[in-house]
């Protein structure tokens, strides 16, 4: 009798921990696989503006004017503890022994407004970040506020989670952040659900692909930069000819692991890293969804011209053009950053992140960005980001005021004090909590176009509009120290790297990436749906995996082209069309 | 048997473990009631609403369902076996050499790789099978073509037993060590006497005296058989291998924590645990029967 109690025990307590190893999948597993993602760049205030034009005392004047309005940067009476989740770049360098926590940015936060930053959990941002976020709002343990992306935003809304900010932002936002919301029309109605304001969303930042090549290469080889995609193969092939990078060069680098073929309509500002431009240029969109020549809704993936563009690189990949490791290598960027490769696809901004690495290992190394390569028609074709990070405020948050009010001083703020203390240097995401990008569309273009007039004289720096283009003013004090002549040409023997090693990245990928991409004409392609449908919420995870399984084996060899049209098929079977009927609703 | 008086300060030392398992192990289970609710997380799991069998039904309407299943019981039963065979194999081996320096120098060394955390050897596994690494090197200076291996999916399974027994073999050894020096030396003595040869004793007293753990390791083990290594696979797949190395594990981490479908994921998980508590039971009541191993 009591053998038979206590065995009956055991096994309790065995069946007990094996549960235990089965929730923790979970939980517990965080696995950190750092660094596998490859978003892990750092936002910089681009479209920033840091000149003191706004400071408290000029808006105190103005508010006063109308009833009960207060001063959006006025300081708190009594300290205000927010606190936040926070997405940290493991391998960002501050300044002496500052953290995320506790930095310039958030000392002259305290001091000036008495908002004290308090970090519920930091992660590593990328995947650990965003699983993060996820088990916090499962377990409802929710920070004040944090960063979210689309999916997160709407199953918070979904689960009641979150604070109405109609109040407090028609309240405190500074006019200048209501200016910005206003000049991007539909975007606060797109986070607005019956009525109530849940987030605070990014304003997009314009972001086609653009493909980058080492022009040293191309110029020792006698080479043109690429318009057509047999421009592209050739030269891919001519730098593993050559053994540009040494024996082991590779042609195109792109998806690591844990990345994906292309940004889709969930992640779309996900250039990166990726092969979005192979399947532009073949005219195909896979992803996201789109109009077919009969104007009917069909997901981009399952086009023709998908097939058309699998079918293409997978004889490359044959031949040894595309990247043999694609999708499995464990960090793309090590490969750029050791001269290996010559030719990969990132946004205008890819100059921040990835390629000054490689330029430290190889000051001479002339990375130029082309906007090609074009389809069969001449046009250069990119699917339209959508915005995808959003503050959100708890329900329980005890000052919801206060992040409108941080979100107001981030952009605005800044005083004469704050450029003493930061000496120029420029706030990323690292040390401004809930960062947010936010401009005006034509941010990027008027900091290139002025940049580029006042280079030749044909501008003169009291001609910038430094209130609504900060940024573009702050670079032009900092310019001709760094960029030579000539001034048309953008390479890298043309930039003085020492002078100002604070600007040098920001000027480099302004007038090098960012103006390829100003003057570039994109045929800009928009995906019909932003979120998920009902459906896509229990089916898409399957149909996802389905895709990404079958165009990563089609590619490298694995499975045959005909694999993609039992692809199709198995997808409109297993929900796909059910949601394709649900897309077409929201036309 | 054990004096009865005695035994009950055991069951006193037993208790803060006991509370520590209620607390972290057995309270949690709660959260199983996911697998049959729409879960909302703004209104916690008891008040979410009930849903029957609907995850459930779902569940096995997903093709992948039977895939995860058969990758995991593949790759873990696999596991099993050569995570037995070849620490056996390797302890009979080093017992035959009689320096001793020697063998604890190759003791240590063999079972540090168990210390290293698994993001650590899924780099090194991908750096040494990546596409220039040094297998293909020298497959490519014999001749043959080379190949991306943590890209295939037929070597897939193979690479993740080979390196998880490369893991843990140093370490799964040390319990066949200690049972070989419980073997009674005066055996050896006599057989030697008795003109027995190297392999005879091998054979007749060495294998016979520690089959019995051998065989216990084996029973206790198949309560693992739904644990395929989720550290390990996480840290080394990708799309191209998802036909034979997603396994449970790795399948309810995306649905759950990538795709929020906190449901689904609870339903596969639950099934997961009542497998796994079935062939547990049944692998104790084996080794209780045959191989008289009692917990108490």
């Amino acid at each position: 009798m009591k053998k038979s109690l206590l065995s009956a025990m055991a096994v309790m307590l065995v069946t007990a921990s094996l549960s235990a190893c089965g929730s923790s999948n979970d939980g517990g597993n965080n696995t950190s696989n750092a660094g596998n993602n490859a978003q892990g760049s750092n936002q910089t205030d681009n479209s920033g503006n840091a000149a003191a034009t706004n400071t408290a005392s000029g808006n105190s004047s103005n508010a006063a004017a109308t009833e009960e309005a207060v001063d959006p940067f006025a300081k708190f009476a009594e300290p205000v503890e927010v606190s936040i989740g926070r997405a940290i770049d493991p391998n960002y360098k501050f300044d002496g022994t500052d953290t995320a926590e506790d930095n310039v940015y958030t000392r002259w936060l305290k001091d000036k407004f008495n908002i004290e930053i308090k970090h519920a959990w930091e992660a590593a941002q990328g995947t650990d970040y965003q699983q993060k976020v996820s088990l916090a709002i499962s377990s409802n343990d929710l920070p004040d506020a944090m960063v979210v992306n689309e999916t997160q935003l709407r199953q918070m809304v979904k689960a009641g989670q979150l604070a109405d900010l109609k109040d407090v932002y028609d309240k405190y936002a500074s006019p200048e952040l209501k200016a910005t919301y206003d000049s991007n029309p539909g975007l606060l109605d797109s986070v607005t659900f019956d009525g109530k304001l849940y987030a605070l969303p990014e304003t997009t930042l314009p972001s086609a692909p653009l493909t980058w090549i080492r022009k040293d290469w191309l110029d020792k080889l006698g080479l043109q930069p690429p318009k057509s995609l047999a421009d592209l193969e050739n030269i891919a092939k001519a730098f593993i000819d050559n053994k540009m990078g040494g024996d082991k060069t590779i042609g195109i680098v792109g998806t690591q692991q844990g990345g994906t073929l292309y940004s889709t309509f969930l992640s779309s500002t996900d250039h990166w890293y990726n092969f979005s431009p192979l399947f532009f240029a073949n005219d195909a969109y896979p992803g996201i969804w789109t109009k077919d020549k009969d104007g009917n809704t069909v997901y981009g993936s399952t086009t023709e011209e998908t097939k058309k563009a699998l079918e293409m690189m997978r004889d490359w990949y044959a031949k040894g053009i595309l990247d043999k490791e694609m999708g499995v290598r464990k960090s793309t960027a090590e490969v750029v950053a050791s001269g290996q490769a010559g030719i990969f696809f990132g946004p205008w901004w890819s100059a921040y992140n990835n390629i000054p690495d490689n330029i430290k290992n190889d000051p001479k190394a002339n990375w130029r960005a082309y906007a090609a390569p074009l389809d069969a028609a001449g046009k250069f074709n990119s699917n339209q980001a959508t915005g995808s990070s959003y503050i959100v405020v708890s329900k329980e948050a005890k000052h919801p005021e206060a992040i409108i009010k941080m979100t107001s001083i981030h952009k605005w703020g800044k005083d004469e004090e704050f450029n003493k203390l930061t000496a120029g240097k420029q706030m990323t995401s690292q040390e401004v909590p809930l960062f947010l990008i936010l401009g005006a569309g034509d941010q990027l273009e008027y900091a290139v176009n002025s940049l580029r007039k006042y280079l030749k004289g044909e501008m003169k720096i009291e001609d910038f509009d430094q209130a609504n283009y900060g940024w573009a003013y702050e670079m032009a004090k900092h310019v001709k120290a760094i960029k030579k002549e000539p001034f048309d040409s953008y390479d890298i023997g043309t930039f003085d790297q020492q002078a100002d090693t604070g600007f040098f990245t920001h000027i480099y990928a302004h007038l090098n990436g960012g103006s390829t991409f100003v003057d570039a004409d994109v045929n800009w392609v928009r995906s019909i749906a932003t979120a998920q449908t009902k459906t896509m919420e229990s089916r898409w995870s399957n149909l996802k995996k389905l895709e990404d399984e079958t165009f990563l084996k089609i590619i490298m060899g694995s499975e045959d082209i005909s694999a993609f049209d039992t692809f199709v098929k198995k997808w409109k079977d297993q929900g796909g069309d059910k949601i394709t009927e649900e897309v077409n609703e929201l036309k | 048997m054990r004096t009865k008086g005695f035994a009950k300060h055991y069951y006193l030392m037993l208790l803060p473990g006991l509370i520590w398992l209620f607390i972290y192990n057995l309270f949690p289970m709660y959260g199983i009631l996911t697998a049959f609710k729409d879960f909302n997380p703004g209104i916690g799991i008891l008040k979410s609403p009930w849903i029957g069998l609907e995850n459930f039904q779902y569940m096995f309407e997903l093709d992948d369902s039977k895939l995860i299943f058969r990758n995991t019981i593949f790759i873990a039963l696999a596991k099993m076996i050569a995570n037995l065979i070849v620490p056996l194999i390797f302890a009979l081996m080093l017992n035959e050499v009689k320096n001793r320096l020697f063998t604890r120098t190759v003791q240590t060394i063999v079972y540090l790789p168990h210390f290293l955390s698994w993001v650590i050897v899924a780099g090194m596994m991908l750096d040494i099978f990546s596409y220039n690494g040094p297998v293909n090197q020298i497959l490519s200076s014999l001749g043959l073509g080379k190949s991306l291996f943590f890209a295939d999916a037929h070597s897939f399974p193979a690479l993740i037993v080979g390196s998880d027994v490369w893991k843990e073999f140093g370490f799964n050894a040390i319990i066949f060590f200690a049972a070989l020096t419980s073997i009674n030396p005066e055996m050896y003595e006599a057989a030697a006497i008795d003109g027995a040869s190297q392999w005879k004793r091998l054979t007749r007293i060495t294998l016979p005296s520690i089959l019995p753990v051998a065989v216990l390791l084996a029973t206790l083990s198949m309560g693992n058989i739904l644990n395929a290594g989720f550290d390990q696979i996480f840290n080394l797949y990708n799309p191209t291998v998802y036909s034979t190395g997603d396994i449970i594990d790795t399948w309810v981490y995306r649905a759950g924590l990538i795709d929020m479908q906190y449901g689904l994921a609870t339903a596969v998980g639950l099934l997961k645990s009542v497998v796994g508590l079935f062939l547990i039971s049944l692998s104790y009541g084996l080794a209780y029967r045959f191989a008289n191993y009692r917990i108490f």
